[in-house]
C-alpha cells in the first residue's frame, strides 16, 4: 500500500503535494477576486447568481453575455481577463490532472496498465490545455 | 483504501472510518466530478465551435441542465471547503487535535451554503422553470 504522504527521498511527490495545496489557495483567491470584481462592476443588480458563479469559475465574456450588463465588450473581454482566464485554467488543469494521476496510482496495480493510464492522463491534460487556449483566445479557423 | 483492505464494497460503504473516511471519499468523488464536468465542458465547447456537431450540442445540453448545475455546485463547494480545511491542518499541525470538531464545523458551513441555492434551483425545476 502506497503511503499518502511523500517519502523523504521523493522530491517529485513532495513538489506535487505542495503544488496541490498552493494551487488550491491560489484558485480560491482568483475566484474571490473574480466575484468581487463582478459585484463592483455592476453585477449586484445586473447579474443573477448563476452568472456570477460562471464568471468567477472562468472569467470569459460569454459567461456574462446573457446577463443585463451593458458594457460587456470593453470591460469584460479585454486581454487582462484573457490572460487571467488562461492562468486560472492552466493551474486548475494541473491540479485536476495531477489528482487524476494520484487516483490512478491508488487503484491500478498492474505496472504496464498504470504506465498506460499515466500517459493517457498526460495526453488528456495536453489536449485540454490546447482546447482551453484556443477557446480563451478564440483562435478558431 | 476501499480495495487495499480487502473488504467488500457494502462493508466499505458502511463508513467504519466514520466522518474522516466520509470526508476522504467525498473529496475524491467531488474532485473527479469537477474534472469530468470541466473536461466535458471544455472539450464540448471546443468541438462545438470548431465543428458544430450534434455530439457537442448534446453534451452542452446535459451540462447546462439544472440537476447537473446542482451536482457541480455540490462538488465545487465541498472540494473547496474540504481542501481548505486540509491545508489549514497541514500548515498548522496543532489543529489536528481538533480534527473532528473542524470536520463538524465544515459541515456546519457547507449545509446552509449548499442547501439554500440547491433548494432554490430545485424549486425552479419543480415549478417548471428553467
Amino acid at each position: 500500500m502506497r503511503s499518502r504522504y511523500p517519502s523523504r527521498g521523493s522530491t517529485f511527490e513532495y513538489y506535487t503535494w505542495l503544488f496541490t495545496r498552493l494551487s488550491g489557495i491560489f484558485m480560491l483567491l482568483m475566484a474571490a477576486f473574480g466575484i468581487v470584481y463582478a459585484n463592483l462592476a455592476g453585477g449586484r443588480t445586473l447579474m443573477d447568481m448563476p452568472t456570477q458563479y460562471r464568471w468567477s469559475f472562468f472569467p470569459t465574456y460569454w459567461h456574462v453575455q446573457n446577463s443585463d450588463i451593458p458594457d460587456v465588450f470593453p470591460n469584460w473581454s479585454n486581454s487582462f481577463w484573457q490572460i487571467y482566464a488562461l492562468l486560472l485554467f492552466l493551474v486548475a488543469a494541473m491540479h485536476g490532472f495531477n489528482g487524476l494521476r494520484v487516483v490512478a496510482e491508488d487503484y491500478i496495480h498492474r505496472p504496464y496498465l498504470l504506465l498506460f493510464a499515466k500517459w493517457l492522463v498526460l495526453i488528456l491534460f495536453l489536449f485540454t490545455l490546447f482546447a482551453g487556449t484556443i477557446i480563451v483566445f478564440e483562435l478558431f479557423i | 483504501m476501499f480495495r487495499g483492505r480487502h473488504v467488500g464494497y457494502l462493508e466499505g460503504l458502511r463508513y467504519k472510518g466514520k466522518e474522516h473516511m466520509l470526508a476522504w471519499a467525498l473529496h475524491r468523488i467531488t474532485g473527479l466530478g469537477i474534472l469530468i464536468f470541466v473536461g466535458a465542458h471544455v472539450i464540448a465547447a471546443f468541438f462545438l465551435n470548431a465543428l458544430g456537431d450534434d455530439v457537442s450540442t448534446t453534451i452542452t445540453t446535459i451540462y447546462e441542465s439544472t440537476p447537473m448545475q446542482i451536482f457541480v455546485y455540490f462538488c465545487v463547494l465541498y472540494h473547496a471547503l474540504n481542501g481548505l480545511r486540509l491545508i489549514v491542518e497541514d500548515l498548522w499541525p496543532p489543529l489536528l487535535r481538533y480534527h473532528r470538531e473542524l470536520l463538524w464545523f465544515q459541515w456546519l458551513i457547507f449545509l446552509p451554503v449548499f442547501g439554500l441555492p440547491a433548494f432554490l434551483m430545485l424549486t425552479s425545476i419543480l415549478s417548471g422553470g428553467a
